[in-house]
């Protein structure tokens, strides 16, 4: 009998709940609340058969285009032949999670806002753009001792001590 | 028999899940749970009330809770302990006790949002099903009941204080099929038996059946009563000034807290990491001083 390639196969591994975490999913995935325009995470979450994305789109990260009564609607990045689209997808919450890749662009934005208020409160302009790391600076050897290392000529006495 | 080794093998504990914590102190049943916090999505951050009642040997604990990742957060509460207060002072755990928690805590949750001249709820209790009807620009404040762990029979005290928070003004969605004195064969409530109940009318019959035929066990299992004058006419009576009492002043009073009693120390206080330091020192320097004093004794 050939293999079938039904919606859910090959993935005996990928939706199965990892190791002593199976059971009651903790009750924060349902307490998370999800506006449109945030970035989520897609883990199946194998213990939920509702609502749950193709095998394709675990591990994807998109945006929230859509907001319904227990799911999300993600829009994901998938590549079909030569080109993009962007895919419309609805998942149920219990396999979204909030993603943390623009979490260090959000708080950038919130130190800059903060720290262009209080410039602009002293009264002066400062630019709040991040500088990429340069080479380092030059400095000065401190406190180092020389020691003159020489050759010191064979002698085959001293180097024959273990097996003579 | 004796010597069968049912040992817990060391890949028997390596493999062992262990339940969420408050599933294994028995407190909490989360498939209940899940299902009563959960909020729809597309009402983001509207929190969800569940009303909960929970009852132990001696108290009733009526909650209004909504549910946030931090913790749950308790928006008001009422015990049955409070009743004292408002003129009740026997039989804290029983279905009209349950029904005065409930009034009271519905009361109080309209008060503290300011609803409660707007939605007065049921003011003569009368025992038949009542639901809140939207009044005015507020829509009644929206409960869910929680029971927890115990079993939904018909005529538990849950209903009791279910009853009591509807009759309050609060919008819990229910049916009459769990209150005392809806009978299975004609699938209605009677609203007498269960105003009966309201009123401790069970508690009243009872009374009076014991005092005609076993005054000694009368006496025992109704001490209390007897000590402050509480005969089987006047309970129903009691019990309405109860509620009459709740809705006239249904605020909070938070008792006088005492500074805690000093007690006697069995145990030895422990030291500070400062403390233990200079200690240290002390030993050291008494050792080298007598070392100092050896070396001297020696020589």
């Amino acid at each position: 009998m050939p293999a079938g390639h039904g919606l859910r196969s090959r993935t005996r591994d990928l939706f199965s709940r990892p190791f002593r975490k199976k059971g009651y999913i903790p009750l924060t995935t349902y307490l998370r609340t999800y506006k449109i325009g945030d970035y989520v995470d897609i883990k199946v979450n194998g213990a939920v058969h509702k609502g749950m994305p193709h095998k394709f789109y675990h591990g994807r990260t998109g945006r929230v285009w859509n907001v319904t009564k227990r799911a999300i609607g993600v829009e994901v990045n998938k590549q079909v032949g030569n080109r993009i689209i962007r895919k419309r997808i609805h998942v149920r919450i219990e396999h979204v999670q909030p993603s943390r890749c623009n979490e260090d662009f959000r708080l950038r934005k919130i130190k800059n806002d903060q720290l262009k208020a209080e410039a602009k409160a002293r009264g002066e302009k400062i630019s709040t753009k991040r500088q990429p790391e340069g080479p380092k600076l030059g400095f000065m050897v401190e406190g180092a001792t020389i020691e003159t290392v020489t050759p010191i000529p064979y002698d085959v006495v001293n180097d024959l001590k273990g097996g003579y | 028999m004796v010597f069968v080794k049912a040992q817990k093998s060391k890949a028997y504990f390596k493999r062992y899940q262990v339940k969420f914590k408050r599933r294994r102190e028995g407190k909490t049943d989360y498939r209940a749970r899940i299902r009563l916090i959960n909020q729809d999505k597309n009402k983001y951050n509207t929190p969800k009330y569940r009303l909960v009642v929970r009852f132990s040997n001696k108290d009733i604990v009526a909650q209004i809770v909504s549910a946030t990742i931090a913790g749950d957060v308790v928006l008001a509460a009422a015990h049955a302990h409070e009743l004292p207060r408002y003129g009740l002072e026997v039989g804290l755990t029983n279905y009209a006790a349950a029904y005065c928690t409930g009034l009271l805590l519905a009361r109080r949750v309209l008060k503290m949002l300011e609803m409660d001249s707007e939605y007065e709820g049921n003011v003569e209790a009368t025992g038949e099903d009542y639901s809140v009807e939207p009044a005015g620009e507020r829509r009644p404040f929206r409960a869910l009941l929680d029971v927890g762990l115990i079993r939904t029979t018909t005529g538990n005290r849950v209903f009791g204080a279910l009853k009591g928070a509807l009759d309050g003004g609060l919008d819990i969605p229910h049916s009459d099929k769990r209150f005392a004195g809806f009978s299975k064969d004609s699938k209605q409530l009677d609203v007498d038996v269960h105003r009966k109940y309201i009123y401790g009318g069970h508690v009243a019959a009872y009374m009076s059946t014991l005092m005609e035929d076993e005054p000694e066990k009368y006496q025992s299992h109704f001490s209390e009563y007897i000590k402050r004058g509480i005969e089987a006419d006047n309970i129903e009576a009691m019990y309405k000034k109860v509620h009459a009492a709740i809705r006239a002043d249904p605020t909070l009073k938070k008792p006088e807290k005492q500074p805690p009693k000093e007690h006697k120390r069995y145990n030895l206080k422990k030291l500070t990491y400062e403390e233990r330091k200079a200690r240290l020192i002390e030993r050291l320097n008494a050792l080298n001083s007598a070392a100092g004093d050896e070396d001297e004794d020696d020589e």
